[in-house]
């Protein structure tokens, strides 16, 4: 009888590798609760005056950053931090650059709608807007009753907040070049690539913080110069302007290298404008000097880690005008 | 009257300080008021001239029927309009647009991929720059999930 358990919880334990979609497992209730999200995902309803979605910042074809060094709010304030990518997402505890406060996506969603530090979608005092709003279209109506049955459809900040992150939920990127032939025991095609690898994981201690699978260890580290230059930047002091801690200043959380070719501009102020910056930008303590041919190696790696089959799959794309239902 | 006191405004606001403009872009200073169309019937009334600038009113996005589904479609209360321009020679295009909307260059039911982007420079009226490679034909501007009711735009060819 133990033994038995023993060996289901083994085998659950081995059909559930890091980084895998559980779509099968989804009650009627979360799938619809997917599908909600990925259409309010791509609303611009969900800002002030109608001109930005989350998709406006987190463009699919980007591994969902934008390629802006900040992007303006709806009201065009200056945006103060770097968009990252949402590879794998559901995977972090921390999220965003520097927080270890978030419940959950769910929590982080209200960030961007109304938040304040700085002002992106600009809904803070105008949340009941959004039931106003989204209440008027009936595949809504009939989209929340669906994912929401509990709670009788009801159309809220809470609700949409909870959809967008059954949504985000589902963004696995787990198909990289890197991934294919780590499955298949077989090196990467280049000789660069194998070199990058082996520094990656050897003699740079990439993955001491880039750790795999998801190329991040999810927690906090101060790897800037001491005295960065550009003081003059909105003020950012990191983990420490949430925590109130001041051990905490200057930390940030490691961003996932997955996808990280598709990502450009880098580092949390988007300061980085290339892959060979942003290696660089790291204090030279956190790694020993390395030459140029070796930092050229190492994006070859991080190249192998872009992941085609992420950035096209058809179930993160703007959803059909039509109601599905 | 209501909408000639508007585009007064706005070109006052427009050009309140003198920018210095890069040739190419001379042609952002004279405006005319030009029609905004909100699907494709109404495109004849909607005709911008390459090379100049034109004053647009913008409508409420509900009310457009996009002839292409834009990237940014703009929620219920954003506004936009669609517009025509003939491109008469193959080459590196510019629109150039004093609001913030969201642009698209459509031919054949494709939208043509941008291929840079800028703002303008202070005091110049303008807030958006976006180039495009276009070929030889007829081209229909999408202007979408704006914030105001009015805008300016040029479509200029680069030298
Ligand atoms: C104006 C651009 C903008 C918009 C619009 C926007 N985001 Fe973001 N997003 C950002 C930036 C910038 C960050 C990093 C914030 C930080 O670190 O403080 C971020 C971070 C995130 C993260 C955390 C990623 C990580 O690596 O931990 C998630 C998840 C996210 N956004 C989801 C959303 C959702 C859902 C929406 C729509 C409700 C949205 N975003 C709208 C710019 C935007
Ligand atoms: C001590 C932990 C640590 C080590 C070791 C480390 N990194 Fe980082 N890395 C970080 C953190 C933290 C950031 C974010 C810094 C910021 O934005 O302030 C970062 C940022 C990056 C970025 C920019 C990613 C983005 O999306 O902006 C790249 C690329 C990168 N690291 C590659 C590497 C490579 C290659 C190595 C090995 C040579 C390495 N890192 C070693 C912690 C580390």
């Amino acid at each position: 009888m133990i033994k038995n358990i023993f060996t289901i919880g083994i085998c659950l334990l081995a059909a559930q590798p890091a980084l895998q979609a559980q779509s099968s497992q989804d009650t009627p209730e979360q799938k619809a609760q997917i599908e909600l999200g990925r259409r309010l995902f791509y609303d611009a309803d969900l800002s002030i005056n109608g001109t930005m979605s989350c998709a406006t910042c987190h463009e699919q074809r980007k591994a969902f950053a934008d390629g802006n060094q900040a992007h303006p709010g709806a009201l065009d304030d200056p945006g103060k931090r770097n968009v990252p990518g949402l590879a794998n997402i559901g995977a972090f505890k921390n999220l965003t650059w520097a927080h270890n406060r978030l419940s959950g996506l769910a929590e982080q969603s209200l960030m961007p709608m109304r938040g304040t530090e700085p002002v992106e979608m600009g809904m803070n005092g105008h949340e009941a807007e959004i039931g106003k709003r989204l209440g008027q279209n009936e595949c809504y109506q009939k989209l929340f009753l669906r994912a929401f049955p509990n709670k009788k459809g009801s159309i809220d900040i809470n609700t949409v907040s909870r959809a967008l992150e059954s949504f985000q939920k589902t963004f696995v990127s787990n198909q990289s070049l890197y991934d294919q032939m780590t499955e298949k025991g077989k090196p990467l095609p280049t000789q660069k690539a194998q070199r990058g690898k082996k520094l990656f994981f050897g003699a740079a201690k990439c993955n001491t913080c880039h750790r795999a699978p998801l190329f991040s260890d999810d927690d906090f580290h101060q790897v800037q110069p001491k005295n960065p230059k550009n003081e003059d930047r909105m003020r950012d002091n990191g983990l420490s302007d949430v925590t109130g801690n001041p051990k905490d200043k200057n930390l940030f959380r490691t961003p996932s290298l997955r996808n990280a070719a598709l990502t450009a501009p880098y580092w949390h102020d988007g300061s980085a404008k290339t892959l060979a910056d942003a290696i660089r930008k790291h204090d030279v303590n956190v790694h020993q000097t390395l030459n140029h041919q070796e930092i050229d190696e190492l994006i070859a790696f991080i190249d192998a880690l872009s992941d085609t089959t992420f950035v096209n799959n058809p179930k993160y794309a703007k959803p059909a005008k039509e109601c599905p239902y | 009257m209501k909408n000639g006191l508007f585009i007064l405004l706005l070109a006052t606001s427009l050009f309140a300080n003198e920018a210095v403009l890069p040739s190419e872009l001379s042609a952002w200073k004279s405006l005319s008021y030009v029609g905004t169309a909100k699907n494709a019937q109404e495109l004849t009334d909607a005709t911008l001239t390459l090379n100049s600038a034109s004053l647009v009113g913008l409508l409420p996005t509900p009310k457009i029927q996009y002839v292409a589904r834009p990237t940014n479609e703009g929620g219920t209360v954003s506004y936009g309009g669609i517009f025509r321009i003939t491109i008469k020679e193959k080459g590196l295009y510019r629109v150039v647009l004093a609001n913030a909307s969201w642009i698209e260059m459509v031919k054949d039911g494709k939208s043509a991929q941008s291929v840079a982007h800028a703002q303008g420079a202070k005091n110049s009226g303008i807030r958006k720059m976006v180039d495009y490679n276009l070929d030889e034909g007829t081209y229909t501007l999408q202007l979408s999930a704006g914030a105001d009711t009015t805008s300016a735009v040029l479509v200029t060819k680069l030298p």
